[in-house]
């Protein structure tokens, strides 16, 4: 698959169909990988995919304040169905235009959370891994031990149902053409079921693990703003220490602010230096704009998201009558 | 805690619920004292922030209301609001903080009594469920 | 040298508590952080992979004084901290920030600059530092002055030899407060051998370290080069990298109050963050993301050596575990001697 997908690049390259690819290689650690970005044919042979390409690449298209992309340059990004989703978005919201775009699928099978296999494996140091099917052999200094691949898998995998980019113009294989038969919004539903007081608890708890460095932020392709509202000075929103309501407040009003526009690819989460569950609310909101507004982020270009647009004869049960 | 009262924000629309709770003063209506308002331009201006703030310094309830459906002096502000309302209640009740304490109401310009119900109704329900502590940031 | 057997360590424990507020890495949920401990059971002594104990002498946010009405509250004392069973990575770090907190000065001959908040724990602690049989992949102690079982800035250096602990005092005050427990007993000579077979093992998992001369060479060179622009296109600017670094110091002030009380606090910062550099008038002098990435490796390796003569990196490799793209300080340091 990682040939094919080498040649169809190189040969993107040589069709003068592109003019920046990016992609990811080989991280320096075992369970790790790393963005690249290829410019030129040479560079193409360091490109992987595989079950540690866990970055949303698309947020590169967004980050900083110099864009990668400029002036007519058109940009290939390889793409799992979540990171396709986000392209999707990008266009919807005018921050690149479809035809600069070269939309390269490949065929998701789910990405790890180191986190999860450091648990497993009882914080032992890991040197490689390999996959047979469903079972994933972790090896260690002195030690190997095989896992449930599902089990491993980011949390984001374990409820995707867009494994595949909706959206693409090359696609590495094919697209598969069933959806997976997964309840997406079983955590949330499971969450939904406890007091009032146990949610708050847990909430709390899991929150206050926070150190406010803004990884889960900064890796979201949804958060573009050019000034967060956490850095705005003045007026101060809101303050700067991981005190737990300043915290919440960040988190809550941060999934607020990509509510409907969120994809689920859970980079957030996996960034946590800390591993705090943080796609539980983008999920809740995500099921919440699903079932009233029938919106799904991400899928079609021709669509306006959910909180950009509106309905008339809504339903408004939670405005008092 | 029995002389406890609480207090509540009440953001309210420029062009009707604003008027609405003029019209509600002029015409002499009871209704508790309890909510401090805050007037914006209209419902749509309401970010999210505005609420979690109100909690995090102490408010035990907040109060947004706007113009009815199709009322919006710029046409469509509500329906946007309306939208946002529709999620932020939910994700609250969500993270364990009760949904009452956090309400949503249309009141034009010309219902002056239905402000008075509407703060009657809030204050009685926030005093139901009592002092907010859950969001509150101690100093 | 004195010997405390693994089942013996409670007993030490409880002398320790006398004098001392115990630290000591304890297991919560996935994590290891340290934390204040009461009883030995709750030490996690194995795991290499714990989070770093800045947090214990440099909190993410102390308050520097309180106030109410217009009385002013400063913050009480509280009792002497032990830490126990930080790595020579962690204890290097904390003589590294004592240069900025604990002994700054403007120019030589200058008074001493001291950080009231920062002395006042730091000065009466004792540091235990238990040397690494195992290093990880991460590490690269040996590529910065540090080592596997460096005792720069530990007042006890700990060895485990797998029965037990032998510990060795480092400075002064180590060498006092292990003279004055007597309860245990002294290492034999197998026991320091066992120590130099241990040392000899963990040197030779460390890979080989870079070359420093030429590294200085370079990174005076590398300011306008584009190799910034490459290493740094993948990093994201988070904060992960700098809050969990055992070395990064830098912080900002805020107040927080609320009608007629308040405090005001000291907050971990970030070298990463746009807001860090942001001036009143607007105008951000590191502004893209390069500018940001580029400082922080030139504060670590060129600056912080320059005026104190360290790097400012004890190659504990935690950013590399953290950082969420995967930029990895050894890549960084390669491509820098390369270019």
């Amino acid at each position: 698959m990682v040939k094919e997908l080498q040649e169809k690049v190189k040969q993107l390259f040589k069709d003068k169909k592109v003019d920046m690819v990016i992609g990811w290689r080989k991280g320096s650690l075992p369970l790790s990988s790393s963005p690249l970005f290829i410019n030129k044919i040479e560079d193409v042979d360091n490109l992987i995919f595989d079950e540690t390409c866990q970055n949303n690449l698309a947020v590169y298209i967004t980050k900083d304040k110099r864009r990668l992309v400029k002036d007519g340059k058109k940009i290939g990004v390889i793409v799992k169905g979540c990171d396709a989703r986000s392209l999707v978005l990008y266009c919807v919201e005018k921050q690149i235009k479809r035809e600069n775009l070269v939309i390269i699928g490949v065929p998701c099978k789910g990405v790890f959370d180191k986190r999860k296999v450091m648990e497993q494996v009882d914080n032992k140091e890991v040197l490689g891994f390999s996959v047979n099917g469903k079972e994933v052999t972790i090896k260690g200094q002195e030690f190997e031990k095989t896992l449930d691949k599902f089990e491993i898998a980011s949390d984001s995998c374990q409820s995707c149902v867009y494994p595949d980019a909706p959206v693409f113009d090359e696609f590495i294989t094919e697209p598969r053409k069933e959806k997976p038969d997964i309840d997406e919004f079983a955590k949330v539903d499971k969450f939904e079921e406890l007091s009032l007081d146990d949610r708050w608890k847990k909430i709390t708890d899991e929150y206050s693990k926070c150190v406010r460095c803004y990884a889960c932020r900064n890796v979201c392709p949804s958060c573009y703003c050019n000034v967060c509202f956490v850095d705005q000075n003045d007026p101060q929103w809101i303050g700067k220490s991981p005190e737990i309501t300043d915290t919440i407040i960040f988190h809550l009003i941060r999934n607020l602010h990509v509510a409907g526009r969120c994809v689920e690819c859970g980079a957030c989460a996996r960034a946590c230096p800390e591993g705090i569950d943080l796609l539980l609310l983008n999920k809740k909101i995500t099921k919440e704009i699903k079932e009233r507004f029938g919106y799904t982020a991400g899928i079609n270009i021709d669509e306006k998201p959910a909180m950009q647009s509106y309905c008339e004869n809504e339903k408004q049960d939670f405005i008092m009558g | 805690m029995s002389d406890w009262q609480p207090k509540i924000l009440a953001i309210l629309c420029n062009w009707c619920s604003y008027a609405g709770a003029d019209l509600a003063g002029v015409s002499r209506l009871q209704y508790p004292p309890n909510i401090r308002v805050v007037r914006i331009p209209c419902s749509g201006r309401v970010d999210p922030l505005f609420i979690m703030k109100a909690f995090q310094t102490g408010y035990d309830g907040v109060l947004v209301s706007g113009c009815h459906p199709g009322d919006c002096h710029y046409l469509s502000g509500n329906y946007f609001a309306r939208r946002k309302f529709a999620v932020i209640k939910p994700l609250m009740e969500f993270i364990g903080l009760e949904p009452d304490r956090l309400q949503f109401s249309w009141v034009s310009a010309g219902e002056g009594e239905r402000f008075s119900e509407v703060v009657t109704k809030v204050t009685k329900d926030i005093q139901k469920i009592g002092p907010i502590t859950k969001m509150v940031k101690g100093v | 040298m004195i010997k405390i057997e693994k089942n013996k360590f409670d007993e030490f424990l409880e002398i320790l508590k006398k004098e001392y507020n115990v630290f000591a890495p304890k297991k919560e949920g996935a994590q290891t952080s340290f934390k204040e401990i009461k009883f030995a059971k709750d030490i996690e002594f194995n795991n290499i992979n714990t989070k770093i104990p800045k947090e214990i002498f440099f909190p993410q946010a102390e308050e520097l004084f309180m106030y109410k009405d217009s009385k002013i509250e400063n913050i009480e004392k509280k009792k002497a901290i032990a830490v126990w069973g930080v790595r020579p990575c962690s204890a290097k770090s904390f003589i590294l920030i004592d240069k900025i907190f604990g002994r700054a000065k403007q120019k030589p001959g200058d008074k001493n600059f001291e950080d009231p908040l920062w002395k006042t724990k730091y000065d009466d602690s004792l540091v235990f530092t238990i040397g690494c049989n195992t290093p990880a992949s991460t590490c690269f102690c040996n590529w910065v002055d540090c080592g596997p079982f460096d005792s720069t800035g530990s007042d006890v250096m700990v060895y485990d030899d797998g029965n037990g602990f032998l510990l060795e005092g480092i400075s002064k005050k180590g060498i006092k407060f292990l003279s004055d427990i007597k309860d245990f007993e002294e290492s034999n000579d197998k026991d320091r051998q066992n120590i130099e077979v241990l040392k000899n093992i963990a040197e030779t998992m460390l890979s080989k370290p870079i070359d420093k001369d030429l590294l200085k060479v370079k990174i005076d060179k590398s300011w306008n080069h584009s190799i910034w622009d490459e290493m740094s296109a993948k990093c994201i600017n988070c904060g992960a990298c700098t809050y969990n670094c055992p070395t990064c110091h830098c912080f900002d002030i805020q107040d927080e109050g609320k009608s007629n009380k308040g405090k005001r606090i000291r907050l971990w910062d970030s070298c990463m963050f746009p807001d860090f550099t942001n001036e009143a008038s607007g105008h951000n002098p590191r502004d893209l993301s390069k500018d940001r990435f580029r400082q922080r490796f030139m504060h670590k390796f060129k600056y912080f050596p320059e005026n104190n003569g360290d790097y400012l990196c004890t190659g504990c490799g935690k950013c590399i575990q953290v950082c969420p793209v995967n930029v990895d300080v050894r890549d960084v340091l390669n491509k820098i001697i390369e270019f």
